[in-house]
């Protein structure tokens, strides 16, 4: 390709753009638009993810032994659950143990049972799943067997908790996907709205010898400049809008782990440009292919 | 240069426009193609620029038949012929300069050549002022000349021209025709439909009359009517 034809391209890409002003502003409002949204839906999906996993990382299985059990019999115990199927990790808590970690928690409330030689706690199991939303299942096998004196892990919250996610998943998924059309849907129709203005244009450049490539480029650029240029506007805008979201999340929702705004963002921006430019260009090139066919 | 053979044209609606149609036209050669208006002056000259296919018969223009042109041969075959559209096909959203600077940009030509170019054309057209102007901002005849500014730019060894002359005053029209003759003079083949009378008979140049779709006369040094021998 030589390269001022390469020259005359962009040119003509940034004139045409000038000279069609509107729909130049048109295509690029719709491109900013949805992948406004479609950005928007990504940092949310991803966080959603993140919380999830955070709270999924913490829901155990803890399985109290009976207190009359030997040493050996624990030991026996705890070699019985790791074998079952789905568990991942079983970990031994003392019942000095577990009142040491409730002293940790509750300071002073606890304070006289060491001295008095009187802990109420049992000695327990705690017992992860590989896969979080075995727990329910995990648990109520652990229930049966001899030797254990009671299963807890909060059992209504986890479950429900679990169809949450799954729900906001699905739905997060489907909105995505609808919006994936509805974007598709709008793109095509601005490009073709521009292309059929520019119906006659491209049959005179035909008619004056010009080779297909020749009459497309100039378009493809431009499909790529206003669809880059679409998602410049989500991509500061949301880049400003999460950082701003976090620091506000960080003081009034501390609990809420949000994720880091520098390993997001990148991803993100070079995530919108990437589908920008595609939309941009693709869209344009099959929107003008019935022209060419002169 | 030209070589017709038992073209038919038929249009999609069903109107045969050109009916058994052989002719032959040398390197060099100053065409003129007459006729009343829906004789098939237009259909001959659009066949002959590939614009569309015939309905039967052979069509060679520079040795190749122009019938099994693959489209990107097309668009090669288009840039060696000067074409002078009867509705002028220009770029309503591009300038004077512009529309003829399209022509030499599609053959790759340096952007210092059509600096340089561009306005000789438009000058020989008497053009020069009005090179920043939209089409749309120019009479009609000046379109016509923008249109034949970009038929010659390439200096193509074959013009075909749907009435230039069309929409100008008697003494444009002039002007437009002596410069076809000195670009023919320079070894340019032109073919030219025009129902302008009194410059057929000026010329004195090859005329060929069509009616309803068939060649009725074609005759060296002719003029426009019969009669007028
Ligand atoms: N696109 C078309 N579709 C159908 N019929 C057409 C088309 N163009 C021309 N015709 C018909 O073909 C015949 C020849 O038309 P053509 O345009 O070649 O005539 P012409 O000699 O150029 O006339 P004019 O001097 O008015 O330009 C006419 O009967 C016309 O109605
Ligand atoms: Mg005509």
């Amino acid at each position: 390709m030589l390269i001022r034809n390469i020259i005359y391209y962009f040119k003509e890409a940034f004139a045409s753009i000038l000279r069609n002003g509107w729909m130049s502003f048109a295509s690029i409002a719709v491109v900013a638009v949805t992948l406004f949204i479609f950005g928007s839906f990504f940092l949310l999906n991803t966080n959603v993810q993140y919380v999830t996993d955070d709270i999924k990382e913490q829901v155990e299985i803890i399985a109290y032994v009976q207190n009359d059990l030997t040493a050996a019999e624990t030991e026996q115990l705890r070699l019985q659950l790791i074998q079952l199927d789905k568990v991942k990790e079983v970990k031994y808590v003392s019942k000095e143990e577990a009142l040491e970690r409730l002293r940790e928690q509750l300071g002073d409330l606890v304070a006289g049972y060491e001295e008095e030689g009187r802990n109420p706690l049992d000695d327990s199991f705690e017992v992860r799943t590989t896969i979080p939303e075995d727990i329910p299942e995990v648990a109520a096998v652990i229930e049966t067997l001899p030797g254990i004196r009671r299963v807890d892990y909060g059992t209504d919250v986890v479950k429900k908790l679990f169809n949450f996610i799954a729900a906001v998943k699905w739905v997060g998924l489907a909105f995505m996907i609808g919006l994936a059309f509805t974007a598709m849907f709008l793109i095509a129709n601005t490009i073709k709205l521009t292309v059929n203005a520019r119906a006659k244009e491209i049959m005179i450049m035909k008619w004056v010898g010009a080779t297909e490539w020749f009459i497309r480029w100039p378009f493809v650029i431009e499909g790529i400049i206003l669809g880059s240029l679409g998602s410049l506007l989500p991509a500061l805008g949301l880049t400003y809008l999460y950082n701003e979201a976090v620091t506000w999340a960080q003081i009034n929702l501390y609990f809420l782990p949000l994720v880091n705004p520098d390993i997001i963002l990148a991803p993100l921006v070079k995530l919108l440009l990437l589908i920008g430019a595609t939309i941009g260009g693709l869209g344009s090139l099959f929107s003008m292919r019935r022209f060419l066919k002169v | 240069m030209i070589e017709i053979q038992h073209v038919n044209m038929v249009y999609p609606n069903g109107v045969g426009a050109l009916k058994d149609i052989n002719l032959t036209i040398e390197q060099g050669e100053f065409v003129f193609i007459v006729g009343t208006s829906g004789a098939g002056k237009s259909t001959l000259i659009r066949l002959i620029g590939r614009e569309f296919l015939p309905a039967g018969g052979r069509i060679r223009v520079f040795g190749r038949d122009i019938t099994k042109l693959r489209r990107r041969e097309v668009s090669m075959f288009r840039r060696n012929i000067g074409v002078v559209f009867q509705d002028f096909r220009l770029l309503d959203n591009r300038t004077v300069f512009e529309n003829v600077a399209f022509a030499m940009q599609v053959v790759g030509a340096k952007p210092r050549e059509v600096r340089r170019r561009v306005p000789e054309a438009l000058e020989m057209v008497g053009l020069t002022g009005k090179a920043k102007l939209k089409p749309l901002e120019l009479s009609g005849g000046e379109q016509q000349r923008v249109c034949l500014a970009r038929a010659i730019i390439n200096q193509p060894s074959l013009i075909i021209a749907d009435e230039p002359t069309g929409n100008l005053d008697p003494k444009t029209s002039l002007g437009i025709m002596d410069l076809l003759k000195n670009i023919n003079i320079r070894g340019t083949t032109i073919l030219m439909a025009t129902h302008d009378r009194e410059i057929v008979d000026r010329m004195k140049q090859r005329v060929i009359m069509l009616e309803n779709g068939r060649i009725v006369r074609d005759e060296q040094r002719g003029v426009y009517s019969q009669d007028a021998h």
